[in-house]
């Protein structure tokens, strides 16, 4: 009884781990540059395509791909920010909401005319391997994409701890017209925030290959995910939106062990509503 | 303009959409006319809550499947006209708007419209799950009677071209009329900035919830019509999100926030997705949205008051220049 319990438990925060990745970036950019990123999950599709042709066609492991995506995806940042998102910056909600909702549209359905619908997968030698200890069952592959997801995550804490850019832009999310007369240059944090969120998403992408499909629509999970746990762990937190991811990672593999396959999100949504219901500012901290 | 100008070209629009199902037999002419009506009406819908009080809904599939779902059971297991069900599907949309309301207010801007997709999404995944009030993910036909006025089914494809031109006379009335109101000057108020419009003494949560209400109760009928027409349901095409998003997006590309907004927004995008039908045959699903989107990026980026703002501004300019000569 109680192996099945921590095996679930395990399965939640391995997956867990990798929608960490996908939530920071989505706070780290709600919380600096205050729009909401619906394009990012497309970020990850975008990663888990890159690391599948480096896969197939150099034979290079998607894991140290990362190494292509990461810096990849955060050009792709930087000049999203520059070009696109810097010019509907401003007290209206729409045209930031539905910018990047576009792009988002405009990405999935591009995926979807350059690689149609079709799954693709790529085995590693350790896509099959595994742990066990004592009744319990870690997939090595899943154990990697959690490490390596837990590395960057404290990275990028001691990044924006100790660093004088990390400083500017935690400076800049707390209040951004002192930050500006403090000489801190916004549009250069707010393209940093970007980059940084979308070489996030891109690693989230390349830990993934070894054991997820990618599919033109495999990002929207990630989307929905992260939003919920940004919600969760208060908006524009990195360490709630961490550790909100976790618990949902965990909470999303009990749903799927104990009410059925396709039930995971709908524990994931009736978390969303019950935090809206009794705690609408999150688990700490308050709501816009 | 003036008051009979508007009356005359009223007039003359409508005859002519009355007399055009005469004049075209095309059927896949038709059912193009069909669609731009239903998505101008569906857009009509959302711009009440959506375009007035800025509150960017992109769950309105909720209201679509609730309304679809209510008049098919009530036809299926009980045999009740859906003439009767789409209202009751509408009351059905509108009661569960206030709940639903309730929990998505709480958050504003972004995270509104990321709640209403949760709320969406998870009526979808309760129609998947419980297949025993409503058929689970495989659906149902709706039985075939010929031609049943009285159980919205219709032999010939230009009935249901009236009908659905109705439900956006309908639209449009209701829109007429909240705009000219003290609630539209609330709506607007509170879409231009909502805590300065309590300040003023706005009662801003009931005013949300209101339009919440009508604007869920419109979309409601759009889904029982639209089940009528394709004699099928299952929770995939009722709660899909395309149906939201296209919602929020006539409405966007035409204006936001006015009157004609999803209805000239609906003709452009509906008119572009039949001729890139047309031109690159059945396949074209990923051609379309990449399109939509590409124009309302276009339209964020260059013309945020969509097509009428454009229209306006060109006019404006037009007359300026008629003065300047005179």
């Amino acid at each position: 009884m109680w192996e099945t319990v921590a095996q679930a438990v395990i399965n939640g925060l391995l997956i867990g781990g990798i929608y960490a990745l996908v939530s920071i970036g989505v706070t780290l950019i709600f919380g600096v540059v205050k729009i909401v990123n619906f394009a990012q999950g497309e970020f990850v599709m975008i990663g888990m395509y890159i690391s599948f042709f480096l896969a197939t066609q150099f034979g290079i492991d998607p894991v140290i791909s990362l190494l292509v995506t990461m810096p990849t995806l955060f050009v792709a940042g930087v000049l999203i920010q520059h070009f696109l998102i810097r010019r509907v910056l401003g007290p209206n909600d729409m045209p930031q909401i539905f910018l990047t909702f576009a792009l988002s549209l405009l990405l999935l359905n591009l995926a979807l005319l350059l690689f149609t619908a079709n799954y693709r997968t790529v085995h590693t030698s350790y896509s099959d391997e595994a742990f066990h200890i004592g009744g319990l069952y870690i997939p090595v592959a899943k154990l990697i994409a959690f490490v390596v997801a837990m590395g960057l995550s404290a990275v990028l804490w001691v990044f924006l701890h100790t660093t004088d850019l990390g400083k500017a832009m935690r400076a800049a999310a707390q209040n951004r017209d002192v930050a500006t007369l403090m000489g801190i240059n916004p549009d250069r944090v707010f393209c940093v925030a970007l980059g940084i969120a979308l070489a996030l998403a891109g690693a989230a992408g390349s830990l993934l290959m070894p054991f997820y499909s990618a599919y033109p629509l495999v990002g929207q999970v990630f989307t929905l995910m992260a939003f919920v746990a940004v919600v969760l762990g208060s908006l524009g937190n990195v360490m709630g939106a961490l550790i909100a991811s976790l618990m949902m990672g965990v909470a999303e593999s009990l749903g799927i062990q104990y009410i059925g396959a396709d039930s995971g999100l709908i524990v994931v949504f009736a978390m969303l509503l019950l935090t809206l219901a009794f705690k609408p500012t999150g688990l700490g901290g308050r709501a816009r | 303009m003036t008051h009979a100008r508007t009356l005359l070209g009223l007039a003359v629009g409508a005859a002519v959409l009355i007399a055009l199902p005469l004049v075209v037999k095309s059927s896949f002419a038709i059912d193009i006319f069909i669609r731009i009506l239903l998505f101008s009406f569906i857009g009509v819908a959302w711009n009440l809550m959506g375009g007035y009080a800025k509150q960017l809904s992109l769950g309105h599939a909720a209201y679509f499947g609730l309304g679809a779902y209510t008049s098919t059971i009530l036809q299926i297991d009980f045999n009740i006209s859906p003439w009767i069900g789409m209202i009751a599907g509408g009351v059905v949309a509108a009661l569960a708007s206030l709940p639903i309301g309730w929990l998505c207010f709480r958050l504003r801007g972004p995270y509104f419209t990321i709640a209403t997709i949760a709320t969406a999404q998870a009526l979808m995944l309760i129609f998947l799950k419980f297949r025993d009030f409503a058929w689970g993910a495989e659906g149902t036909t709706i039985p075939n009677l010929g031609n049943a006025p009285l159980m919205m089914q219709f032999e010939a494809k230009a009935d249901y071209y009236y009908v659905v031109l109705g439900l956006l006379v309908l639209g449009l009335a209701i829109t007429w009329l909240i705009e000219r109101s003290w609630m539209g000057y609330y709506l607007v108020a509170i879409g231009e900035d909502e805590d300065a419009a309590e300040a003023i003494g706005v009662n801003a949560p009931k005013i949300k919830r209101d339009i919440y209400l009508i604007s869920a109760f419109l979309t409601a009928l759009a889904g029982t019509f639209y089940t009528q027409y394709i004699y099928f349901i299952d929770p995939a095409t009722a709660f899909n999100f395309n149906i939201s998003i296209e919602a929020a997006l006539v409405s966007i590309v035409g204006g936001i926030g006015t009157l004609w907004g999803p209805v000239i927004g609906t003709v452009l995008l509906e008119t572009t997705s039949a001729l890139l039908q047309s031109w690159l045959g059945g396949s074209v699903g990923g051609v379309q949205l990449t399109v939509y989107s590409l124009i309302l990026m276009a339209v964020i980026l260059w013309r945020p008051t969509g097509l009428i703002g454009l229209a306006r501004e060109t006019w404006q300019r037009h007359v300026g220049r008629k003065a300047a000569r005179a």
